[in-house]
């Protein structure tokens, strides 16, 4: 019980601190004859409180495409972010509710998904960051696990996507350096514990909902070994991202 | 010779730093009007530029927390399992979790039958994992707790992938999971869940595909 408790202090301690550093409040006016706040952030809860043209609502928090919200006189309530989109400030602007970032030219993507590298499973993640509409710069950390040996990659390269705009299927290609490190499982030992890589790869990538897309990828390695011959490695990837 | 030219650098020096301090204050400009009778009045501005701040809405989207329950390893027991996790709401119906978590396993039955085999090291029987997946709310709502109060909830399915290291290997495992989520408050949930963590073992020389079935309850906040 003791440890329980001292969690939910720690998580109270922790909300407190993060509820103090934003304690003013948007207030937005209703502009349109109603305002329907649902008693829970999804499509299906119901309707608990219709707030009326001019009445002044304040903004408490987002919790994904939902607001919830407070009446003047104390009601509570989810507001959809397309209706909330619709109010205005009490100057009368529009009010300040982000637009959902554009596919085509969003900035930040972090994604994961499973593999195959040299023949192993594969876990992988990635952060990626684009730098212009069509070229983006990615980092990659991944596991491979297998029979013989498990090996941790980290690479970081560039991506080029060749029609951004295309919104459900578009092609990549891409190149970058990067390292492994394997832990080796089975004897004999490999030669070299950890390697420097280059890569280049091919891709495709797509929209799914709102902020959630695919993508996959291959890719081939070419690994500078101690040996007169290089090593080569194929990797194949499928992944699922979400984009800011 | 030396006292002096310190001296003199160090006048230069706060000269220097008390110009630096004053230089936002510039004379107030006057404005003089010539008035009608050929008099010329000052008049000072008095009035100061407002700037009108709207206070940024925060999103409270990511979930962290830490969870407690029984995990079953499969030939091994069911012992006690300790994880965290975080995750993150990509829409009312989908959200991507990261969780890692540790547990020992305990005696096989092969163990327990005949004390003097050992089937793994003490090292061996630590059974941790880390796993990325995706989850649906499958049935959202609300959950009643007599006549007046109602929790917002939600029951979800989760899939991901992930490692799982047991025996001293690291192991390729998929997770299947169902879990019902209870909101006490907006910004504290607590998590029921039940996943099983499925690799290939040959701890016993033959491969198979071992199930890990673990039941949790955990707490959450969101920020």
């Amino acid at each position: 019980m003791r440890p329980l408790l001292a969690l939910v202090l720690l998580l109270q301690a922790f909300h407190s601190n993060l509820a103090h550093a934003a304690e003013r409040h948007l207030e937005l006016v209703v502009t349109q004859p109603y305002l329907e706040m649902h008693s829970g952030p999804g499509r299906g809860f119901p309707i608990v409180y219709v707030a009326e043209r001019d009445e002044l609502i304040t903004v408490l928090f987002s919790r994904t495409e939902w607001y919830k919200v407070r009446a003047p006189r104390g009601q509570e309530g989810w507001v959809r972010r397309a209706d909330l989109a619709l109010t205005t400030l009490t100057s009368g602007e529009p009010a300040p509710i982000p637009p959902y970032p554009e596919f085509s030219t969003h900035h930040w993507e972090v994604g994961a998904g499973y593999g195959v590298y040299n023949r192993e499973n594969l876990v992988t993640a990635y952060g990626d960051y684009s730098l212009t509409d069509s070229i983006d710069a990615e980092f990659v950390v991944q596991q491979a696990l297998g029979t013989l040996d498990n090996r941790y990659i980290t690479t970081i390269g560039l991506r080029h996507t060749f029609v951004p705009e295309w919104k459900w299927f578009s092609p990549t290609a891409g190149l970058g350096a990067g390292y492994q490190y394997i832990d080796d499982k089975v004897p004999p030992a490999p030669r070299d514990k950890s390697n420097e890589m280059a890569y280049v790869s091919l891709g495709v990538r797509g929209f799914i909902t709102r902020r959630f897309m695919w993508r996959a990828d291959w890719r081939h390695y070419v690994v500078f070994n101690n040996l007169n011959v290089s090593e080569e490695l194929e990797e194949w990837k499928l992944g699922f991202a979400v984009f800011f | 010779m030396e006292t002096r030219l310190c001296s003199v650098l160090l006048a230069a020096a706060l000269l220097a730093g008390c110009s630096w301090f004053h230089r936002g204050e510039q004379a107030p400009t006057q404005i003089v009007a010539e008035d009608p009778q050929g008099q010329p009045s000052v008049i000072e501005p008095q009035v100061n530029r407002r700037d009108v701040k709207t206070p940024k809405i925060k999103a409270k989207d990511f979930e962290v927390g830490a969870y407690f329950g029984a995990l079953s390893v499969q030939d091994f027991g069911t012992n006690p399992v300790y994880g965290i996790r975080l995750a993150y709401h990509v829409s009312e119906d989908l959200f991507v979790e990261g969780y890692a978590a540790y547990s020992k396993a305990g005696q096989s039955s092969l163990e327990e039958v005949f004390p003097q085999i050992t089937v793994l090291s003490s090292s061996g029987r630590q059974f941790t994992y880390y796993d990325l997946d995706v989850g649906y709310n499958v049935l959202p709502g609300e959950i009643f707790l007599g006549r007046g109060r109602a929790f917002n909830s939600a029951l979800y399915v989760t899939f991901g992938i992930g490692d799982v290291k047991f025996a001293d290997q690291d192991q390729f495992a998929l997770n299947f999971g169902v879990g019902a989520r209870i909101l006490v408050t907006d910004w504290l949930a607590l998590h029921m869940d039940v996943r099983d963590h499925i690799f290939e073992s040959n701890l016993f020389g033959v491969d198979k595909n071992v199930d890990n079935i673990e039941a949790t309850l955990g707490l959450t906040t969101f920020f």
